[in-house]
């Protein structure tokens, strides 16, 4: 990276050469970043340092917007490469350079802070021992993958924003191996936090023992009608794949559709989704969205009842409200996009789960997922591929090595009668999904 | 973009000079270049819209020392960000490089933007758009359209290595119709012109109607298409056979020389396939592309390897996402010989089962040899012959039994794949081909729903 400060940025929005009386706006995008990566696998340990710096540009003229990107040593052709593409992009209405922020200025940005190899590889140690712990023997970790990063970056629009913000990511991937005379099977399991030392280990390891154990120590089970207990593990992605629902006016029909245009409930009466990127506990941590704008908590569903929607500046003028800080940047390459910061049904209404596995006369709890979730929003459907356990009058009586929980995703939704307090997150699109255990009494698919 | 492989080639002396420099006795390394542009579109049922250029080069220099290795990156391709990677690859390495420039000297600043001749690309793409949905009535649809191209080159001690430079389209997104809802992916490498009459087909091809009947759950016959067949044996015979599978290897690795599938059946990695997505001419670490036999005769005989799994002696497969990643064995394009029998004779063969069209994506777990294939169009197969048109489900068995109910008779054409395009292994996309006859497999199990 080229380290300390430069006027490029500056020369980026100069070079645009707006002309504001004929509605033109421009938004230049800083982007710096390391990261660390250790991977440790049968061959041996890698280490990786990497260092970054980009720029991006975004011409607004007339509701049409242009795109374009580059390291800093091509940023001087990238007024002329949006300005070559503004002529062919069509219309979209709201589409602008934002205005200033409330504690928005000139900002030079810092280089990210300085990433710790030592303390990286003492949580990989930390997690390798934790799962072999849990694992009794039987389980093995065949790659771990742990990566932490920092990234600084900023805004400015000729329209008078310009803000600078940080933020910091980990991620842990795990490949574990479960064998016992029943075959082995193995998985890849994933856990992010905004810093390496919230990433809860422990519990990856727990969950991770479950996800290859239990397809080799149950039996299969055919669905059946039961109470269904849903593990915040399996629960969260659920929850993600809600997401799309809520971005922008895109989502509006399939919103409409799904609940008769408002006449039905969303979801059940203790069903809350709140997307909050500075919420206790999410991995997402951060103070601005990619267009600048300062995240907020935003209720997407309240009391069941859809209320809200996820925005980027231009769907917020589309939907005549405040932009809420959702437009995502993934990388400096690609442009804003509606996205999750962390996303997750509200546990205030929770009960411990303990209480909730008492409570489940008959049924099935759901431990881990099989495989990705699949929950069709258009379609009105869902299915998990499971694995968990056979529960009656409150106590494991089998362990269930598979089974599929299917059905309309709505009637899903407005079933569920009780949410534990143990709200837990996973990563999910941009962003992270939590949820805690859902309890959903006589599932006729379970 | 042929003249960014010229333009790395400028300062290429340099380059060998400071790599060489950098490695100390009993280390092995390279440092790896790489610039990727790409220019997308959103494209809806309405037409183009958000048009979006980028440009990202890179730097890496890595280093391997026994069991370690060490991964330095940075922004930029040029003199100066080696010179970087390769003064904190030495820190951290305890070596002291030789920096001294010779000759070029300077970071190359020279900018290459969208050219005129794109706004003739896009009427053409705005064009193919419209022969896939000449009426977009009751159709929403969301797909960011790219043209990608990548160039990559390797300096090693000795030398600079071109990779290649690879241009491929590029798409994906959501296609919706009322109540039904469905992902879409393609990826080809072929020339413009004819890219865009595939990607019309295969848009017009998904945007067809669901069929309301589906796939009985349990065990089935299943016949596959040439290209359904090519993500069938890159799901169960590439991926368990790429090195650096764990301690225990994947279940084909763990019987070495083992007849696992009829005689006749030949599966190669091959990279030099100019016409496959997988193509290039050296892999990541500067090892000449090869064909590698994967199974010889029904036989597993070798796996595709990179310079860390094979202590030094690769066979040139290894594959990295980017530059900020290190390279690890990676499929290319599979390539299986062709048998004898026409469509209707393995149909014939068949009996009553399923004639699977087109994959759109799968999976295997190469410790445990469990694979699933998640279907997007099929028929029924009656009496040998075709039948009603069926909507998604999955398939799904293990290697093994899979191979061992494979028919000894495969169809006599080979066809390239277009539904394999793009294969994500640890969140790393690498390009991949396949070329494969039609197969008949007995005996794997069908499952409703799709991921």
């Amino acid at each position: 990276m080229s380290a300390g400060k430069d006027d490029l940025l500056e020369r980026l929005l100069e070079g645009a050469r707006c002309d504001a009386a004929a509605g033109e706006s421009a938004e230049a995008y800083e982007r710096r970043g390391t990261s660390i990566e250790i991977v440790e696998d049968a061959e041996g340990s890698r280490l990786s340092l990497v260092t970054e710096r980009g720029f991006a540009l975004r011409l607004f003229r007339s509701g049409r917007t242009a795109f374009a990107a580059s390291p800093p040593e091509a940023v001087d052709g990238l007024p002329d490469a949006a300005r070559l593409l503004l002529g062919r992009s069509r219309t979209r209405r709201g589409v602008r350079a934002a205005g200033p922020v409330e504690g928005g200025g000139a900002y030079a940005l810092a280089p990210p802070p300085a990433l710790d190899e030592k303390s990286a590889r003492a949580l990989l140690a930390s997690f390798r021992s934790d799962l072999l712990a849990a694992g009794e023997g039987a389980v093995s970790l065949t790659e771990a993958i742990l990566t932490t990063g920092a990234r600084t970056e900023r805004v400015a629009t000729t329209a008078g924003r310009d803000v600078a913000f940080g933020s910091e990511t980990a991620t842990l991937v795990a490949t574990v191996t479960g064998r016992t005379g029943a075959g082995s099977v193995s998985a890849r399991l994933l856990a992010s936090s905004a810093r390496p030392s919230e990433l809860p280990l422990a519990r990856l390891a727990l969950h991770a023992v479950d996800r290859v154990l239990l397809p080799l120590r149950g039996r299969p089970l055919a669905p059946a009608r039961g109470d269904l207990l849903l593990d915040p593990n399996v629960a969260a992605p659920v929850v993600g794949r809600l997401a799309s629902a809520f971005f922008g006016d895109d989502g509006d029909a399939l919103l409409a559709s799904r609940t008769r245009d408002g006449r039905d409930a969303f979801a059940a009466p203790l069903f809350s989704l709140v997307d909050d990127a500075a919420i206790p506990g999410g991995p997402v941590k951060a103070t601005h969205d990619g267009e600048g704008t300062p995240h907020a908590r935003n209720v997407l569903v309240s009391r069941g009842t859809a209320v809200g929607r996820l925005s980027d500046t231009a769907a917020a003028v589309r939907l005549e409200q405040p932009p809420t800080g959702n437009a995502v940047r993934r990388a400096y390459t690609e442009p804003p996009a509606i996205g999750i910061t962390n996303l997750f049904v509200d546990p205030s209404a929770g009960v411990p789960p303990l209480d909730l596995l008492r409570a489940l006369a008959r049924g099935f709890y759901a431990a881990v997922l099989l495989s990705r979730p699949e929950v069709d929003l258009a379609g009105d459907r869902f299915r998990l591929h499971a694995a968990g356990y056979w529960i009656e009058k409150g106590r494991a009586r089998e362990a269930v090595s598979e089974t599929l929980v299917e059905g309309r995703l709505s009637e899903f939704l407005r079933s569920i009668s009780a949410v534990g307090d143990d709200l837990r997150f996973v990563p999910s699109g941009t962003g992270s999904a939590g949820a805690p255990t859902l309890f959903v009494p006589k599932w006729k698919g379970a | 973009m042929s003249d960014v492989v010229e333009t790395f080639h400028q300062d290429a002396e340099d380059a060998v000079r400071i790599v060489s420099g950098l490695l100390r006795r009993g280390e092995g390394g390279e440092a790896f270049r790489e610039r990727r542009r790409s220019l997308s579109w959103t494209a809806t049922e309405a037409g183009l819209l958000a048009p979006a250029f980028a440009e990202e080069r890179g730097t890496a220099v890595r280093l391997r020392r026994g069991r370690e290795s060490l991964l330095v990156a940075r922004d930029g391709d040029g003199p100066d960000a080696l010179r970087e990677a390769v003064r904190e690859a030495s820190r951290r390495g305890g070596g002291s490089p030789f920096l001294k420039a010779r000759g070029l000297g300077r970071a190359r600043a020279e900018t290459e933007g969208p050219r005129d001749d794109e706004e003739a690309r896009a009427a053409q793409l705005g064009a193919a758009l419209h022969r896939a949905l000449p009426d977009p009535r009751g159709i929403s649809l969301t797909l960011r359209v790219a043209r990608v191209t990548i160039s990559r080159a390797v300096v090693t001690a000795k030398e600079l290595v071109t990779c290649g430079t690879v241009r491929r389209l590029e798409a994906s997104g959501l296609l919706r119709r009322a109540h039904t809802a469905r992902p879409f992916a393609f990826q080809t490498s072929a020339p413009w012109a004819p890219a865009l009459d595939a990607f019309a087909r295969a848009l017009a091809d998904a945007a067809r109607p669901v069929p309301p009947h589906r796939a009985a759950e349990g065990p089935v016959d299943v016949v596959f298409s040439p290209g359904a067949a090519s993500v069938f044996w890159h799901e169960a015979v590439g991926h368990p056979l790429e090195a650096g599978g764990g301690e225990r290897g994947s279940v084909l690795t763990r019987v070495p020389r083992a007849a696992v599938a009829p005689t006749g059946v030949f599966v190669t990695a091959d990279p030099t396939r100019g016409d496959l997505p997988g193509h290039y001419l050296a892999d990541d670490e500067g090892t000449p592309a090869r064909p590698v036999a994967l199974l010889t005769d029904g036989c597993v005989d070798g796996q595709v390897t990179d310079r860390r799994a094979a202590g030094g002696a690769s066979n040139g497969h290894a594959r990295c996402g980017d530059f900020r990643r290190p390279p690890r064995p990676r499929l290319s394009n599979l390539v299986v010989s062709p048998g004898r029998a026409s469509r209707e004779e393995l149909l014939e063969a068949c009996g009553n089962g399923l004639y699977v069209r087109e994959i759109s994506a799968g999976h295997a777990d190469p410790e445990s040899g469990r694979f699933t294939l998640f279907v997007e169009s099929a028929d029924l197969v009656r009496r040998g012959a075709l039948g009603a048109p069926l909507g998604p489900f999955v398939l799904t068995s293990d290697v093994l039994t899979a191979l061992r109910h494979l028919h000894a008779e495969s169809g006599d054409v080979t066809h390239p794949a277009s539904g394999l395009g793009l294969c994500v292994k640890g969140g790393e996309a690498v390009a991949v081909g396949g070329a494969s006859p039609a197969i008949l497999i007995r005996g794997l199990t069908a499952v409703r729903g799709r991921a």
